[in-house]
């Protein structure tokens, strides 16, 4: 015979734990072996509550004089019964129950976008990516060795970053853990290789366009922006795997955060222009590239330009004037 | 690099100078006991005071030069007053130990000179040297080192130093803090020169008499000037003293120094002094030649600012076993390594602001730096910063550095174009 409904056990989120089906009315809901709906709850009596349908065909709980009541949630007061319908909930002990019935209104079936981005879950992807970025990282550090160079110190700089990276990688799965019941691990470390990656070709692609076009000030905007940008995408990955939110609120979070990554670094920027210092701040980048290629003025261009300078110095020699006693 | 005697602590040089005729009958071969007993009654102790703590800020001696009360000092012994004359005041002690309070009259801040008056008459003033004096002959000189009351120094004429910024006495005798603006008197007590700076070890250096004289005679007439022209006139001094100088730096007669594949500009004029040295040690795997030339003297302006600093110097880097990329690495780091000036408060200067481009030359193409800053109380005047590497190699560069303190822009400009000028590549 099919079942007439479900009594469901839920967790602290609304989560079912457990279905028990209800073959007929009434049933006894207790602690006791003898209980069709048998909870293993100490705070549960062994014969608790009974559910049982009136002439009208509405059900009601009724409290079996337990010892610790009947109520509808943990902050209601404890009542003697309590009428229920499908979905309806009540609370015995320290356990949550749901009634359900099984032409139960469902939520429409929602489209599965995980399955375009099979890759992403694949624990090969994370292991080919974290590969890639280690070498990346070692192939950077001999690149910029101007000592000796030795296994060591080749491998020991990359090393401690990607011990960083699976930290970082972890405390995300263990947050996707304790929201989602899920690690996904893999797709963590593969985010985060994903963000190693975007700021190296940032800082690459920043620096030869700085060397070629010194009167941009290519660094530091890819510094504030291009860093921003690349934290907000990287929220927006861990978000995906370690929330229940869709996909315009993990838009906004990421947004959010990049908002206030450039924020503050802009506003330190600022802080730092307006301090006074005796450095002389520029950025000397050198490449290795035939002259040929090079775009470059003349020295009396260079001489004329530097006119800027003159005009600026006046101007802060002024402010420096006004503000002094 | 000297330094220059008048810091917190000043030596009170005492001389007693008898008038001229007496000092022509003066016995040579005097002894330093005489000396000091005849002279040192003209020479007086300076302080320059905080007017809202009443605490002496600095030390220094100086010496009456005329009947009408002139008292001859360093520049740098009176230079807190110069800067923010409304905090400070000059005290003038002599032999009756009464402080009296002092004016300036009139400054020579290229020489380190200050004339001051005091409404005392003096009892006698020591008379300058006129004539030529020998190498050895012996010199007395007088002081209040580190404040411990006036003492006697003896020591040599050595003749006139020309790889300073202007011909200095060269003294050999112990000059310390505190003796600033002190004479240095012959047997016969006329004043040779006047106490300014020491490097230690006997070698000290001293203001010839005769730019004494031009800035006595500047003043003579002088009644009370108000303190607050002095800084425009320091200005103007230096303004006119860096345009002297620095007009023929780096012209096209510069002598040049060969450094790899690079001919480089060294040793511009007699005042400058040029250094080389080469890392070549086999742990590491690059060669860096170094070569460093820069004025030895400068001029006092403040105890924050100087003027007339030049300095440039030059590293090639070469390697056989770096790749481009390594080599690059360390390139980068030497060019953008010491971008920080050691001195500089925000009273007195502005903060750097720099220009970065690539440049093209007559033989190759460099990354080239501008820096500059302003000094806030003597408009016009700038610290810079030139600095260039050069471009298209990839195991050797050349990175070199141009610093220039109180000079006008358009020098800053000029020397920037010559100097650029003067780096040329042999193919």
């Amino acid at each position: 015979m099919a079942p007439l409904g479900y009594v469901e056990r839920l967790d602290g989120k609304g989560g079912v734990v457990e279905r028990f089906p209800i073959e007929s009315f009434p049933i006894k809901i207790g602690r006791a072996y003898g209980n069709d709906v048998i909870l293993d709850d100490p705070y549960v009596c062994p014969a608790h509550v009974a559910i049982a349908p009136d002439e009208q065909g509405r059900l009601t709980v009724t409290d079996l004089e337990s010892v610790n009541g009947l109520r509808e949630s943990a902050w209601e007061k404890p009542v003697a019964s309590l009428e229920i319908r499908s979905g309806s909930q009540f609370r015995i002990g320290h356990t949550q129950l749901r009634y359900c019935g099984v032409d139960h209104a469902l939520a429409p079936t929602l489209v599965d976008r995980d399955s375009r981005r099979l890759w992403l879950n694949s624990p090969y992807t994370a292991v080919i990516v974290g590969v890639a970025v280690f070498l990346l990282l070692c192939l950077d550090a001999y690149l910029t060795i101007i000592e000796r160079v030795t296994f060591a110190a080749i491998v020991s700089e990359p090393l401690s970053t990607f011990a960083m990276l699976l930290l970082w990688s972890g405390l995300w799965a263990l947050a996707s853990r304790v929201i989602v019941s899920r690690f996904h691990f893999p797709q963590h470390a593969t985010i985060a290789c994903g963000a190693i990656i975007g700021f190296f070709l940032l800082s690459f692609f920043a620096e030869w366009f700085e060397f070629l076009f010194p009167s941009v000030p290519t660094l530091w905007i890819a510094g504030l922006f291009g860093s921003g940008l690349i934290i907000g995408a990287l929220v927006y990955g861990h978000l995906k795997f370690a929330s229940t939110m869709q996909r315009h609120s993990r838009l906004w979070a990421a947004l959010l955060v990049s908002a206030v990554v450039v924020g503050v670094s802009a506003i330190s920027d600022y802080a730092g222009r307006s301090k006074f210092s005796n450095a002389m701040e520029f950025t000397g980048i050198l490449k290795p590239l035939d002259a040929a290629w090079l775009p470059a003025i003349t020295i009396d261009e260079f001489v004329e330009r530097s006119q800027k300078i003159r005009q600026d110095l006046d101007a802060l020699a002024q402010k420096a004037k006004a503000t002094q006693p | 690099m000297k330094k220059f005697l008048a810091i917190t602590a000043a030596l009170l040089l005492q001389v007693a100078i008898a008038p001229p005729d007496l000092l022509d009958a003066q016995v040579m071969g005097a002894t330093t006991q005489e000396i000091f007993k005849q002279f040192s009654e003209h020479v007086v102790k300076i302080e320059v005071v905080e007017t809202g703590s009443a605490a002496k800020a600095s030390i220094g001696t100086g010496f009456y030069a005329s009947d009408g009360g002139h008292i001859v000092t360093n520049y740098h012994v009176v230079s807190k007053l110069i800067h923010t004359p409304d905090r400070y005041r000059i005290e003038v002690t002599d032999v009756s130990g009464q402080p009296i309070q002092a004016a300036v009259l009139g400054v020579d801040v290229v020489y380190d000179l200050a004339v001051l008056r005091t409404n005392r008459r003096p009892k006698g003033y020591l008379a300058l040297e006129s004539k030529g004096v020998d190498q050895g002959t012996r010199l007395y000189s007088l002081g209040h080192p580190r404040d411990l009351g006036l003492t006697i120094v003896e020591g040599t004429y050595n003749g006139l130093l020309r790889h300073t910024l202007y011909p200095k006495v060269h003294f050999t005798g112990s000059l310390n803090p505190g003796m600033s603006g002190g004479p240095a008197l012959t047997q016969a007590g006329r004043v040779v020169g006047v106490n300014v700076a020491t490097e230690g070890e006997q070698i000290s250096y001293l203001v010839p008499a005769e730019r004494v004289a031009a800035l006595l005679e500047r003043t003579a007439k002088v009644q009370e000037p108000s303190a607050n022209s002095f800084l425009a006139e320091v200005g103007k001094q230096i303004h006119a003293n860096q345009a002297r100088y620095l007009a023929d730096l780096f012209s096209p007669k510069t002598p040049s120094v060969t450094l790899g594949p690079y001919s480089l500009p060294t040793k511009p004029t007699e005042f400058f002094r040029c250094w080389a040295d080469a890392l070549r040690r086999k742990e590491i795997p690059y060669v860096a030649v170094t070569h460093d030339c820069s004025t030895d003297d400068y001029i006092f302006v403040s105890s924050e600012q100087s003027s007339g600093i030049v300095r440039f110097y030059h590293q090639l880097l070469s390697t056989e076993q770096l790749n481009p990329a390594q080599f690059f690495t360390l390139y980068s780091g030497q060019f953008q390594a010491g971008n920080t000036a050691v001195f500089g408060n925000e009273e007195e200067v502005t903060r750097f602001r720099c220009q970065t481009r690539n440049v093209q030359t007559q033989t190759g193409k460099l990354k080239a730096v501008l820096c500059a800053r302003q000094y806030v109380k003597l408009p016009g005047l700038y610290d810079a910063a030139f600095r260039v590497a050069t471009l298209g190699a990839r195991n050797v560069g050349l990175v070199t550095t141009l610093s220039l303190s109180g000079a006008s822009f358009d020098n800053v400009q000029l020397l920037t174009r010559r100097y650029m000028e003067n780096v040329k590549w042999r193919r």
